[in-house]
């Protein structure tokens, strides 16, 4: 039944992933633009960067989870090693978000200050 | 022997976890928009950026955490050992929630005091240096 379990993980973390990536996507914009000085080009380049690094850190640390994975044989097994590895996945996605909030805030800061000393 | 019913708990566990989320989430960043607005000073387009990633944030790892701890690590067996389980891990979650609720509260707050102070500092800054 394992590899049921990791047909249905693996679909649920790109799922995950692919929409969270979008919407970061879409609302980091405008503070890389801040960052570089309303320089649009620059910002659209930076930002895909980070979307596709994005993708490539979270998808391979999914897929390399698998290898931890016990043997499943009842349907209850099923149930809780889906949630809880999809748990540990999405925490892991939550404490990156707000590592890169704060250095966002930080480098603005550090930019301010050197602007207006 | 009578069959454990972990399979049942977790089907009641999950749906409320997810809904309880939902609702508080959804609360919290209706009305943090205000505050936000206020801490960027009428700059609405980043406002409501930040108010999106702070929310997203907020449902990654709440969800996160309520996924990783559902699993219940004995056989449940009959409906008062249910009910105890359950009440135990959604009564922690829901403390959880409220710290969180609360931690995201002081962040808005403690933003919205430095925008007042920097702003508050400009205007009493002495007009002969320019």
């Amino acid at each position: 039944m394992n590899t049921l379990a990791y047909i249905i993980y693996l679909l649920i973390t790109y799922l995950i992933t692919v929409r969270v990536g979008l919407l970061f996507f879409r609302n980091g914009r405008i503070f890389i633009m801040e960052l570089v000085h309303q320089d649009v080009s620059l910002t659209d380049a930076i930002n895909r960067i980070l979307l596709v690094g994005y993708y490539l850190v979270n998808l391979g640390y999914a897929a390399l989870m698998i290898s931890t994975w016990d043997t499943i044989l009842t349907w209850t097994d099923l149930l809780v090693s889906i949630t809880v590895m999809t748990g540990k996945i999405v925490t892991t996605l939550a404490v990156m978000h707000y590592i890169n909030m704060l250095v966002i805030y930080f480098i603005g800061k550090r930019n301010q200050s050197i602007l207006h000393p | 022997m009578e069959k454990s019913v972990n399979f049942i708990a977790y089907l009641v566990y999950l749906p409320v976890v997810i809904f309880l989320t939902w609702y508080v989430a959804h609360t919290l960043f209706k009305n943090s928009k205000v505050f936000m607005l206020d801490i960027f000073q009428g700059k609405s387009e980043i406002a409501i950026a930040t108010n999106k990633l702070f929310e997203t944030g907020f449902y990654l790892i709440n969800l996160g955490f309520a996924f990783w701890i559902m699993e219940i690590g004995y056989d449940v067996i009959g409906n008062r050992d249910m009910l105890e389980a359950l009440s135990t891990k959604i009564g922690g979650f829901c403390i959880n929630l409220g710290l969180m609720l609360f931690l995201n509260l002081y962040l808005f707050f403690r933003g919205r005091r430095k925008a007042r102070e920097k702003t508050h500092a400009l205007t009493l800054m002495p007009k002969t240096e320019m």
